[in-house]
């Protein structure tokens, strides 16, 4: 069964930063491309997050995660360019549509400030396991029953992917079609859904009980079964994060 | 227990167990969605669920589990509607334990609330962060509309959400609305009285 978290192992140096400093690095970055509306610092802070992933070795894998956000870039450079209020120098003509610079130049602002948000998170997803994050989470006082929640979510997906496989055969195979006009695949809907829904609802007793067998709602204190991995310095990572925070919103108010 | 109302988060083994669950049923329902090539999203069906069977502040946490899921999987965009989320687990819940969930037609209004809830959230985020679009064709050409004929930014913005959001809540809602209908009463039952043993 295929994962779906989008982390694969490349042992590159990013993997050795603690999972909570990526997390707080990926805020950073986010909140300083909006506190500062600059189009040069908002690319100062993408070149960091590029490189980030460059050393990282994951850059192609952030194509799709950009690719999804594709026409929300699209919709906000049209709407930008042609209705932004401070519009007066029109650039370009298409007929009687006139898109003009300081529209496109602001939607330029926001499209970079996607991407940050997209490359900030990618350094975070992209060279995180998703285990190891929670486990530093809970390591920072997160209770393990969200820690299950997350975890089992990612675990529950490709099995009720591969549940929902079988029942699109079943019901192709009696007949039902998936493809063709609307009205067609509207009717397909309800026979893929149903089974899928009602079989997984039927697993929370069973999965409720399992938990229950093995103690999950006991009040003692939990241990790790998987030894602690050694990260490179993650105070000192945390505390540079912080005081680069300190100082951008200083530097905003002052400046 | 039961005296402890709807707002009380009982984070029981069973509730524990659903919450995953239903965030895969959103999942669920977005792949069909694709598979299908419907105009729709329908990617809250779960959430709905489980705040039909488990009471609106685990619908809320059921909401910002599954934004934060998406966000760490298909597209970081999601962290940035969780409040929205939560909104729709909230309502939901809410509604259906004061008794909305009667009928189909007051599954539609409970979609209508909602759906009208979630654009009142998205609007201040899709203001902040991206200038008002929402990235939907039809929302965004009913953006470009709206500002044509004078409208101030806020309001065209709101257009551009309810024409996305209401529909598509109110589907949701309704589809929730079946499904919790045809579950067997023992299923519903162990969330109605979680932890309440019976002693004879």
């Amino acid at each position: 069964m295929e994962p779906i978290h989008s982390y694969t192992d490349k042992k590159s140096y990013i993997d050795q930063i603690d999972p909570i400093s990526k997390l707080l690095f990926a805020f950073v970055s986010i909140f300083i491309t909006y506190l500062f509306s600059s189009i040069p610092i908002t690319c100062f802070v993408l070149l960091i997050s590029i490189v980030l992933l460059m050393v990282g070795r994951v850059l192609r894998k952030i194509v799709p995660l950009l690719a999804i956000s594709f026409t929300l870039l699209l919709s906000i450079i049209i709407v930008q360019g042609l209705t932004h209020p401070t519009n007066e120098m029109p650039l370009l003509t298409l007929g009687t549509i006139v898109f003009y610079q300081e529209g496109l130049t602001f939607a330029l602002l926001i499209t970079l400030r996607v991407f940050n948000m997209l490359a900030a998170f990618g350094v975070l997803i992209l060279t995180t396991k998703p285990d190891d994050l929670m486990e530093s989470l809970m390591k920072q006082g997160m209770s393990p029953k969200i820690s299950y929640v997350f975890l089992s979510v990612f675990q529950l997906i490709p099995q009720m992917r591969a549940t929902l496989g079988k029942i699109t055969d079943a019901q192709r195979s009696r007949g039902m079609e998936t493809e063709g006009s609307l009205m067609i695949r509207i009717k397909a809907f309800f026979p893929l859904l149903g089974p899928a829904v009602l079989s997984s609802l039927n697993m929370t007793k069973e999965r409720a009980i399992a938990l229950e067998v093995r103690g999950f709602s006991s009040k003692g204190k939990k241990t790790f079964i998987s030894e602690e991995k050694s990260y490179f310095y993650p105070k000192f990572v945390r505390c540079g994060l912080i005081i680069l925070l300190i100082a951008a919103i200083v530097w905003r108010i002052v400046g | 227990m039961k005296s402890k109302g709807i707002w009380s988060l009982n984070f029981s083994t069973i509730v524990i167990a659903l919450i995953p669950i239903a965030v895969a049923i959103n999942y669920l329902g977005k792949v069909i969605i694709e598979t299908l090539k419907l105009p729709l999203w329908l990617d809250s069906i779960g959430t709905v669920i489980s705040s039909m069977l488990a009471g609106p502040l685990i619908g809320a946490f059921t909401g910002l589990i599954n934004n934060i899921i998406y966000g760490f999987t298909l597209s970081p965009i999601s962290f940035v509607y969780a409040i929205t989320s939560v909104v729709i687990g909230l309502g939901v819940g809410v509604m259906a334990h004061k008794g909305w969930i009667a009928s189909i037609s007051k599954a539609i209004v409970i979609g209508l609330v909602v759906g009208l809830l979630a654009a009142i959230v998205s609007t201040p985020l899709n203001i902040m962060f991206w200038e008002g679009t929402t990235g939907n064709v039809w929302g965004d050409a009913f953006y470009l509309y709206l500002e044509s004929i004078g409208m101030p930014q806020w309001v065209a913005s709101f257009g551009d959400s309810v024409v996305v959001d209401v529909p598509d809540k109110v589907i949701t809602v309704v589809i929730g609305y079946l499904i919790y209908q045809s579950l067997p009463k023992n299923l519903i039952r162990l969330f109605n009285n979680n932890n309440e043993i019976e002693k004879l």
